[in-house]
């Protein structure tokens, strides 16, 4: 019977609990941005005027095709992340693209026209070197596979290996190249830094040793990027040492030496420095490559060079040449050179590889963003026009991971930033006030200037409030003469204002690039970006609101503090979050690597926060330094706590700021790094609101929750990785005092352990290794039913420790993320956001995971509303917020409260960009989507109406019957 | 507006002409003469204004009486408590769940003897006339608060009362910071 019970209040929970969205909802107040992430290998389709594909992989170990229209994403496959779906080359052949991956252990081919896979072959273990087509006759129908001491050849059609061989002497030589003319032979080269260089040519068809050849060349280290082969078959190489061009014949049957070729001898001024490359263009794998090459002599310096018989001429020199890329066409080899114009501008021109002679009407001009990256990269589509000259699009990649397509005559036809495929760290900023409510708010917040000043100010601003208004009507009634399908809601940076719920704010998005991204959150747009130079790409980030929007006329500002990992400075970015420029504050000089920082809610006297930063001495600089905030800070230097983790030595600290800005140590706890390594540390989030002081219980008396402030989650995984001793570890500290509040030990788990720390409790997640399952332990910490002290929390004055209650259960999938809602006053209940592998986020209710789940249900259990204990965990399909938007690669969630308490905004990154809202405990503040004012307005209506006539009539009907 | 026809104050109206349907008419005789009309015409005979042909009951207090003015003050004083076994009997009947009906009745419960108490300046006048006023009184009253004691407790029994620390928590305020921490990883 109360199984029955229990099992009764549980469906009915499961009922209450499901918020699906409907089906005419997706898409209204969500949206998903796909990335790929910074390409590696880009190649066009085919080489029509027509073609509309884009085949790009890249280092996030997608491989993609683009459509070069508009630059959407036709396919994307995603394979694992790091070194195991690593893509180590791509090459493109007809409509097959060939992939191989994971250092050599998978070869793979595409479709390209619909990115279904072709084939898929596992390789023989091997570090990956190089691969490339092998054609005979004019045509190409294998590919060979150079791995450090085999090499395979393995047929285009279906994958199977024709003919493995090892290399000879594989310990001493380093194999790097390998090529094949169309001649039958395949020829492997291979070098002994600072000795000599090793051709091997096999034969096509057995894999037989045909010629083996080695050739004395003492200044060679390694054949890449100084090497290439030109023409029919002449390798040819550069050595910056002596200044020269050395070629050697790989088709020569009898040993021979290499041809030096001074540079001087050429014409040729050579700067110091010179890092040369080589770049030659092969148009069709079975046919020998071109004899024209080209030669990077300095950072913008190249030279068109061709090769005839034994003599090396130069064709043209190219002076301020920032990148220059062969493409082919028919028969047409074009030498496609960028160089810059002015600060942004840079302009585009072909010439002919075979003369050097410039093209007439191929010249491009077009303009990149001021605040983005340098061009790093450039891929060209060339095609034949109908009138036979050669035509061009060009897919240009720069240093901020930027993709710019550019069609003649200097038209960007799009761009896409990758740079979002990498986002480390974000905030959500409220946007300002539409220009009326500033100009109003401004004329509160500046100095009286004398009465009639303040109404002449109060008058204008009326007039401009009723000018904003009879401009909105206007508006309103020009759009709705116009079809629904033509009005479109487009936000520009002008546009840009706070929608009565605060519902649409502004994503300041980091990446690790070092590219800023203002990303308006009701419809995606990016609003701004600023590229950061000389960000090192494994450099950590700390992004900090200083001033919110609330401080009219006073600007929003974000402070970034940026350390670079390998020279331990730190440098801090200061800018408006709303329009992304740099502010004219300038940030304190650090001469010392900043450790951490701390945002005290102690403002100056222009409303901006008090960031204090602490060095690797522990001192400490307060930004912005103003005098009173200097005075400020000494009066409350007292109350000032920080807290290091320093997860090498297993160490966490805490430090007290003293008057002087100096700290000094106070507590230490110390966590072996033998037994248990720290992951994670957490404390609480400084914007999260707890609206209910305690938990009612079932006979009406309270428990009060445990809300320290100042608590800290640190969790540990063993270093011992054996599954019977593997344990995790979780620990709770004050972050004052350094007391250890709570310690959990998971034995027989392992991480990695995601976690959320909030309100009173810890919930977090590991794999067990005895059952080999994922389980979610839950911790919730309790005061009791008496409150030590209701007003003030002071972590100094609490001796009475906490209760802690726990409770575990097991949940059916691995997960990826986890976080909490957050609201503005925490009145709403609230739930987990679980971002799953699959790449759906999970919305589970708070109170599934609550310790205090009975395993007996009783009375007081149920009048408590909580639902009996049930290992099992459930996942409903209706909880996914995401429905078929999946978010591929989920890094990171963030949450953000709206100006509606039942609103939570919901930002999840990864691959994808994924906005939403969700409303843990429904719309309670908010009319539904389907409420028909129409039908309620009627009835409102119609009722007055028949009050008014009905009142009349039983007038009338007295006054006759008084009559009668 | 009104017909020429009705101009003669004393004169019996005349009805009946479907056409001539008067619109008013006054009579100052007695009786109801739409009735008598009905009735079939007695509107000849006459009264004069104020005549009663039925005889007016003799009002004066009897010395008999006495006891049964006494008996009925006592049976206003007793009325409360002789309604507190009924109460009783709906509380039980109620239960204690929290919907609509019982709280009807526990309104009604509470909300007559707060009535009654409001208003016992009339009823004690009504008292008056008793020798035993004052016990009455004390036992009226004694009797509405008694009411009121068992609407409360079945308030309390029901759980509306704010009795309880759980009732009060909502109105906690949060507890100030004492201390601001902050820090984290090193970076």
């Amino acid at each position: 019977m109360a199984a029955a019970i229990s099992c009764l209040i549980f469906l009915f929970v499961l009922v209450c609990l499901s918020a699906a969205v409907f089906e005419d909802q997706a898409g209204k107040f969500d949206w998903r941005q796909q990335y790929v992430g910074k390409v590696k290998f880009a190649y066009f389709d085919s080489q029509t005027q027509a073609s509309r594909k884009l085949v790009v992989a890249t280092e996030q170990n997608v491989i993609a095709s683009l459509n070069s229209r508009n630059g959407d994403i036709f396919w994307r496959q995603v394979d694992k992340t790091g070194p195991e779906g690593h893509i180590d080359t791509v090459l493109v052949h007809g409509q097959d693209a060939i992939m191989v991956s994971g250092n050599g252990r998978l070869l793979r081919s595409w479709e390209i026209t619909v990115g279904g896979l072709n084939w898929e072959t596992v390789l023989d273990t091997g570090s990956f070197q190089c691969a490339g087509f092998v054609g005979v006759q004019d045509s190409v129908k294998y590919v060979a596979v150079l791995k450090k001491t085999a090499i395979s050849l393995h047929y285009l059609s279906n994958g199977h290996q024709k003919w493995v061989e090892n290399l000879p002497d594989s310990e001493t030589v380093q194999y790097e190249v390998v090529y094949s003319g169309g001649s039958g032979l395949v020829y492997v080269l291979g070098v002994v830094p600072h000795s000599h260089l090793t051709i091997t040519a096999y034969n096509l068809e057995d894999g037989e040793i045909m010629k083996q050849v080695s050739v004395e060349a003492l200044w060679l280290e390694s054949l890449k990027p100084g090497c290439a082969v030109v023409g029919d078959g002449v390798l040819v190489c550069a050595d910056p040492a002596s200044r020269s061009l050395y070629t050697l014949k790989l088709e020569e049957e009898h040993e021979q030496e290499m041809r030096q070729v001074l540079l001087q001898s050429l014409d040729v001024e050579v700067s110091d420095g010179f890092q040369p490359r080589v770049l030659a263009t092969q148009p069709s794998p079975a046919r020998h490559p071109n004899a024209e090459f080209s030669l990077q002599l300095g950072p913008d310096h190249h030279i068109l060079l061709q090769l005839g018989d034994d003599v090396i001429t130069p064709l043209r020199d190219f002076q301020q040449a920032l990148l220059v890329s062969f493409a082919t066409t028919g028969e047409k080899t074009v030498a496609v050179v960028m160089s810059p114009k002015n600060e942004t501008a840079y302009s585009i021109n072909l010439f002919s590889a075979d003369s050097g002679r410039r093209l007439l009407e191929t010249s491009t001009t077009f303009n990149l963003d001021p605040n983005g990256g340098k061009p790093e990269r450039l891929y060209v589509h060339a095609f034949l026009k109908k009138d036979d000259s050669v035509g061009y699009r060009v897919l240009v990649q720069t240093e901020d991971h930027a993709l710019i397509f550019v069609q003649q005559p200097g038209r960007v036809l799009w761009i896409r930033e990758e740079a979002l495929a990498e986002v480390v760290t974000m905030e959500m900023v409220d946007l300002p006030l539409t220009g009326t409510q500033a100009e109003l708010e401004g004329e509160f917040g500046k100095k009286a200037d004398g009465l009639l000043g303040m109404v002449l100010k109060r008058l204008s601003s009326q007039l401009i409030l009723l000018q904003s208004w009879t401009a909105h009507l206007w508006k309103m009634f020009c759009d709705a003469r116009q079809p629904r399908s033509m009005v479109k809601n487009e936000v520009t940076i002008e546009t840009l204002a706070r929608d009565e719920f605060n519902l649409q704010k502004m994503m300041v998005m980091v990446t690790a690039s070092g590219k800023l991204f203002g990303i308006e959150s009701s419809f995606g747009t990016i609003l701004w970006k600023h590229f950061l130079q000389k960000v090192q790409p494994s450099s950590s980030f700390k992004l900090v609101v200083q001033r919110t929007t609330a401080h009219f006329p006073h600007p929003p500002q974000c402070t970034l503090i940026i350390k670079d990992k390998d020279t331990g400075l730190s440098t801090l970015h200061v800018f408006n979050p709303i329009f992304g420029k740099r502010s004219h504050i300038t940030p304190p000089s650090l001469g010392r690597p900043i450790l951490q920082s701390l945002l005290l809610p102690l403002m100056d006297q222009d409303y901006a926060k008090v960031l204090l930063l602490i060095d690797n001495e522990y001192k400490v600089t307060a930004f912005p330094s103003a005098k009173r905030v200097l005075q400020q800070l000494q009066e409350m230097a007292s109350l000032v706590f920080f807290y290091l983790v320093d997860a090498d030595q297993g160490k966490l600290s805490g430090f007290r700021l003293r008057r002087d800005l100096t700290t000094e140590l106070i507590w230490e706890v110390v966590i072996p790094t033998e037994v248990q390594r720290i992951v994670s540390v957490k404390g609480k989030r400084a914007n999260e609101h707890v609206h209910s002081q305690g938990r009612v219980m079932g006979d009406r008396s309270v428990l009060y929750k445990y809300l320290n402030p100042n608590l800290l989650a640190v969790v540990t995984e063993s270093s011992d990785s054996h599954p019977e001793r593997s344990f995790v570890g979780m620990y709770l500290i004050d972050g004052v005092t350094g007391r250890i509040i709570h310690e959990a030990v998971q034995r027989k788990a392992r991480g990695p352990v995601y976690f959320v720390h909030s309100e009173n409790w810890v919930v977090y997640q590991y794999w067990n290794t005895k059952s080999r399952r994922n389980e979610f332990s839950v911790l919730e910490l309790y005061e009791g039913t008496e409150q030590y002290n209701s007003t003030a929390f002071s972590s100094l004055d609490r001796p009475l420790t906490p209760q802690v209650l726990q409770q575990s259960y097991i949940f059916p999938s691995a997960i990826s993320q986890l976080e909490a809602t957050i609201t503005e006053k925490g009145i709403t209940s609230r739930h987990l956001l679980v971002g799953l592998p699959s790449g759906a986020i999970l919305s589970l209710p708070k109170m599934f995971l609550d310790p205090r789940r009975p395993e007996v249900p009783s009375e007081q259990s149920r009048e408590e509303n909580l639902i009996p204990y049930a290992p099992e965990m459930p996942i409903r399909s209706e909880w996914f917020i995401n429905y078929n938007q999946t978010v591929t690669r989920a890094k990171g969630i963030y949450t953000a409260p709206s100006g509606l308490e039942s609103t939570c905004l919901v930002v999840a990154y990864g691959l994808d960009i994924y906005q939403t809202r969700v409303y843990p405990s429904k719309q309670f503040d908010v009319l539904n989507d389907d409420y028909d004012y129409m039908l309620i307005s009627s009835v409102l209506f119609g009722l007055v109406f028949t009050t008014m006539i009905s009142k009349r009539l039983a007038q009338v009907k007295l006054l006759n019957r008084a009559w009668r | 507006m009104s017909s020429p026809g009705s101009t003669s104050v004393a004169a019996v109206a005349v009805r009946g002409g479907g056409a001539k349907k008067l619109k008013w008419s006054l009579e100052l005789g007695l009786g109801n003469p739409r009735r008598g009309d009905r009735q079939g015409n007695q509107g000849d005979c006459l009264y004069p204004v104020g005549y009663s042909d039925k005889p007016v009951p003799d009002t004066s207090v009897h010395e008999t009486d006495r006891n049964l003015v006494e008996k009925r003050c006592w049976d206003v004083a007793l009325a409360p408590l002789k309604q507190i076994p009924m109460n009783l009997f709906i509380m039980y009947m109620a239960g204690n769940t929290i919907s609509i009906f019982p709280i009807m009745m526990v309104c009604m419960m509470a909300w007559r003897p707060i009535q009654a108490l409001m208003s016992v300046s009339a009823t004690f006048k009504l008292l008056d006339s008793s020798s035993q006023q004052w016990l009455q009184g004390l036992v009226y009253l004694i009797g509405n608060l008694l009411g009121l004691a068992l609407a409360i407790y079945k308030c309390q029994s029901m759980g509306l009362l704010p009795t309880h620390s759980s009732d009060w928590l909502a109105f906690i305020e949060p507890p100030e910071k004492m201390e601001y921490l902050g820090g984290g990883m090193v970076l």
